[in-house]
């Protein structure tokens, strides 16, 4: 058994190695191929198992004991991982050319899994390096900038954690999840650990793991992270990498919940450390949202909607209750899904047109049949259209939100969820319809392996959509208790109601009803786009009748006073403060003159003469 | 296996709504009518026009998603409709909560635009916008109703909230849902594509926006459309606020009530512009939401 789980967790890695050695066109392909369907495989293989009991293996590397344990939480996030691994790895096929994208995208999928089922905070922290690193070594490739501010970023993410680290170990004196959730539970009644100092990790951790779930206001990374990439990579950066974050508040919760609860107490009858998580969960999603809605980009548009929906979920671990957590991890998969899916689809549009910028786009959709069935399929399920994954996950913490009397925080989710809708129409107009500028007449449908890639995504979002009930039972096994009961399709929580599939029928039915009042009318004649009423005046092929620049030009204004701020900017200005602060260090104190070096030295003796050393 | 009580229901209540919500239309006509000291159109004559659309020898097209959209948006409106209990009729009204509900009210927006951005028509595109803004807009302070409505109540299940205002008493009673009540009402002027926000179609502006291509048996589609989300959010509003009602005339009296304080106010006031609207939703009602929300925690 123990063999299964070191082959789960290497596998993408030896396949990534194997593909950057050989590189040779055709084998390298099907190596990545295979080294991401391993995973998936092994999983599926062990999912009734795992239901019953955990896996476990650990293994000694210089004199660190690593534990990897496969139960009912890691096999969740695990499971989601591979299968979002798989698809890229399908998609890549199409879309990358190179040995090197297929040596770390693998390696940051190993990263990935060692981080969701590590059981300690070695293997932990490893694979999360491993985890950054390779996906740093992505955009290094395409963007020098950008990769930098990403890696900048997670690296002081990562060091925080490791401080973090530190403190827990010289406080309870283990690095395995199991001990230190124990001593801290005890530390809740008795108190040796202060306040100030439970306050210190919560900080810490909160830094580290914000940095990757893309936590306002550390998202700054990633809309250039997510965009200077392969897409088909980003498929997994944006849909796996950012929930390692979401997994760290997890084991956040599942480590300290007893001693945050203990030591910072409750504010308004919230916790207060929920409550914290939960605000800027909110303030997440609401600017992330706003930011999407005015992006000219595709690739900036789905990098601030992805920092948006992640936002859902940490707002969703932030309410705390058990129907918050069924909400928050039923979000994990639906966005890794719905995400994945437009990202597939935007590699797609970008393999086969060359052109990021919604102006330089248009009326696609004759020419992307497919491409354009897959996208309304995540179109629908980000905006919530019932029933779809999306919308049941969104269900669930609209529940949550207010059902724990957080009013302000489940007005938050409204605004977000207009603001997602406000976005992805934006995308579907622009890329999609209306007319087609010339240059994209001889624009062929995607290759195969990319429609493959996309499908395995898109059947999630409608059958976990259908019935939601097979993620929320697995779910309640996760929570250990019946959070959300109901059956495979119908969700019942203490308060409310959702049946996904009589839904579902009854659309069909008002479609069918609809269809007639349609098939009654007269025959239809099919005219082209510039067959248009345009105020009455005829139209020719050289007017651009789409709006494609500017789409939401009366929102920038009325948001003109927020959007003059900008994070971003920030730590632009801040790393340039850093960096001139560098440079006067280094100018004033190695000056060159001799004589400024013996004061130094005289001022070190002077120093040690008060001390009483001399 | 087929429940045929439910079944009958199903398809009396829709025909019902159909009829109604173009008799609602035809009186929204005629009230505008005799506010101006015209006497307008009879009442029946949305089903007039809508027949007439339904006749024309042909219609044009753009494309499959084209004619999908108006279809869409038809089928999700009567999807919205039967989830909501229907004075004694509960439909399915207990396989979904009032979140769901809210969601599925907004879904034929979704359709509408659908179809509208496929003409590529320009004015098409700037009624989308606007739609989609004014969407942005009003959906916070129309979040913050519900939530107080939810919060006062202690359920999202419809039919119960309908048992316990009948109970406890109307929900508009309560002072502090009386003032989600003013909120969900300038929200629900947004809903219904009347002024002042009648932003979306704004006829002397943008020349109907997202229906200026359509016309044949795409228009009647619309139209129908119109008719049954008339019938639905109306039905919704009381619901929410006025304590349902146990059988069809007292609805649709209740009905009424609501939709001549729509037409009033919309009779009185111009337009206004889609950043004057974002404007305003963001100040005055969200602030009563946020109070309502305050006082029912």
């Amino acid at each position: 058994m123990s063999n299964e789980l070191l082959i789960i967790l290497l596998s993408p890695l030896i396949a990534g190695v194997l593909a950057w050695v050989l590189d040779i066109k055709g084998v390298r392909e099907l190596i990545g191929l295979v080294g991401a369907a391993v995973p998936v495989a092994y999983l599926a293989k062990l999912y009734s198992t795992v239901t019953n009991e955990a896996i476990t293996y650990s293994i000694k590397v210089s004199g660190f004991n690593l534990g990897f344990q496969l139960n009912t939480i890691t096999w969740y996030f695990a499971a989601i991982a591979s299968l979002v691994g798989l698809a890229m790895a399908l998609g890549m096929v199409s879309t990358s050319k190179s040995s090197y994208d297929w040596l770390f995208a693998l390696m940051s999928y190993t990263g990935v899994l060692g981080v969701f089922l590590s059981q300690d905070f070695v293997g932990f922290f490893l694979f999360w390096e491993i985890m950054t690193f390779a996906s740093f070594m992505m955009v290094l490739k395409r963007n020098r900038h950008e990769s930098l501010k990403y890696f900048v970023l997670s690296v002081i993410g990562a060091y925080s954690m490791l401080i973090a680290i530190g403190i827990l170990y010289a406080k309870t004196g283990a690095l395995d999840f199991a001990t230190i959730g124990k001593v801290l539970y005890m530390d809740a009644s008795l108190g040796t650990i202060g306040t100030g100092e439970t306050a210190l990790i919560f900080g810490l951790l909160l830094a580290a793991f914000g940095v990757k779930a893309g936590m306002f206001p550390l998202y700054v990374w990633a809309p250039g992270a997510y965009s200077e990439n392969d897409q088909s990579y980003t498929a997994f950066f944006s849909g796996v990498l950012s929930k390692a974050g979401v997994y760290g508040f997890l084991l956040l919760y599942m480590l300290m919940f007893y001693k945050l609860y203990a030591a910072l107490g409750t504010f308004h009858g919230h916790m207060t450390f929920a409550y914290i998580i939960a605000w800027l969960g909110a303030i997440t999603v609401v600017v992330a949202s706003f930011l999407a809605v005015l992006q000219e980009d595709i690739r900036k548009l789905f990098a601030y909607s992805s920092i948006g929906q992640v936002g859902y979920i940490l707002l969703a671990f932030g309410i705390g209750s058990g129907l918050g957590f069924a909400g928050g991890l039923f979000h994990v998969l639906s966005h890794a899904v719905f995400k994945g899916l437009f990202w597939l689809v935007t590699a797609a549009i970008i393999l086969r047109t060359g052109k990021t910028q919604f102006k330089d786009m248009g009326g696609l959709a004759e020419k992307m049949p497919y491409t354009f069935a897959m996208g309304m399929i995540a179109v629908l399920s980000l905006a919530g259209i019932p029933p779809m994954a999306g919308f049941a996950s969104k269900w669930l913490i609209y529940e949550a939100a207010i059902s724990a009397h957080m009013p302000l925080v489940a007005g938050s989710i409204f605004l977000g969820s207009a603001l997602a809708f406000a976005y992805v129409v934006r995308f579907l107009y622009a890329v999609w319809f209306g007319q087609r500028p010339s240059d994209l007449e001889d624009v062929k449908e995607a290759p195969l392996p990319l429609l493959i890639a996309m499908t395995v995504l898109a059947i999630p979002n409608v059958l976990f959509g259908v019935a939601p009930g097979i993620v929320t039972g697995y779910i309640n096994k996760m929570l250990g208790g019946e959070v959300v009961t109901g059956n495979y399709y119908k969700l019942v929580t203490p308060t409310g109601t959702y049946n996904a599939l009589l839904i579902a029928i009854v659309l069909v039915i008002g479609l069918a009803i609809a269809g007639l009042v349609y098939l009654y009318g007269a025959k239809v004649r099919k005219i082209k786009v510039t067959n248009t009423y345009q105020s009455g005046n005829p139209v020719t092929e050289e007017f651009n009748l789409s709006i494609r620049k500017n789409f939401y030009r009366p929102l920038a204004e009325a948001l003109g006073f927020w959007l003059r701020y900008s994070w971003d900017r920030f730590y632009e200005r801040l790393a340039g403060v850093v960096e001139d602060f560098a440079d006067t260090l280094r100018e004033s104190s190695y000056n060159g003159n001799v004589q400024s070096y013996s004061w130094y030295l005289a001022i070190i003796l002077l120093i040690l003469a008060l001390w009483g050393v001399l | 296996m087929v429940n045929w009580m439910l079944s009958l229901e199903v398809i009396g209540i829709l025909i019902y709504a159909t009829i109604v919500g173009f008799i609602f239309m035809g009186i929204e006509r005629k009230a505008m009518a005799r506010i101006q000291r015209r006497v307008g159109p009879p009442i029946y004559q949305p089903i007039i026009d809508t027949l007439k659309l339904l006749g024309k020898k042909e219609s044009v097209s753009h494309g499959i998603i084209y004619d999908f959209g108006p279809v869409f948006a038809l089928g999700a409106t009567i999807l919205a409709l039967l989830f909501l209990p229907i004075a004694n009729f509960r439909l399915f009204s207990t396989n979904a909560d009032l979140i769901v509900v809210a969601y599925l009210l907004e879904v034929p927006m979704l359709g509408i635009m659908l179809g509208a951005m496929s003409s590529g028509n320009p004015y098409s595109a700037l009624g989308v916008q606007r739609g989609l803004l004014t969407m942005v807009a009003m959906q916070l302070p129309y979040g913050l109703a519900l939530i107080a409505l939810v919060q006062h109540w202690g359920t999202f299940k419809l039919n119960e909230l309908v048992a316990l205002q009948q109970a406890h008493g109307w929900s508009i009673l309560v002072p502090a849902l009386f003032l989600a009540m003013i909120v969900f009402d300038i929200v629900f002027q947004a809903m219904l594509g009347l002024e002042p926000f009648d932003i979306i179609t704004a006829p002397a502006e943008i020349s109907m926006g997202p229906m200026v291509e359509y016309g044949g048996k795409h228009a009647a589609l619309l139209f129908t459309q119109h008719a049954v989300q008339l019938f639905a959010e109306t039905a919704f509003f009381t619901i929410l606020f006025l304590g349902g009602a146990s059988n069809l005339l007292e609805l649709f009296i209740k009905q009424l009530a609501v939709l001549f304080i729509a037409i009033f106010v919309a009779s009185i006031y111009p337009r206004f512009t889609i950043d004057q609207a974002a404007k305003f939703f963001w100040k005055w009602p969200t602030i009563l939401g946020i109070i309502a929300v305050l006082l029912t925690m």
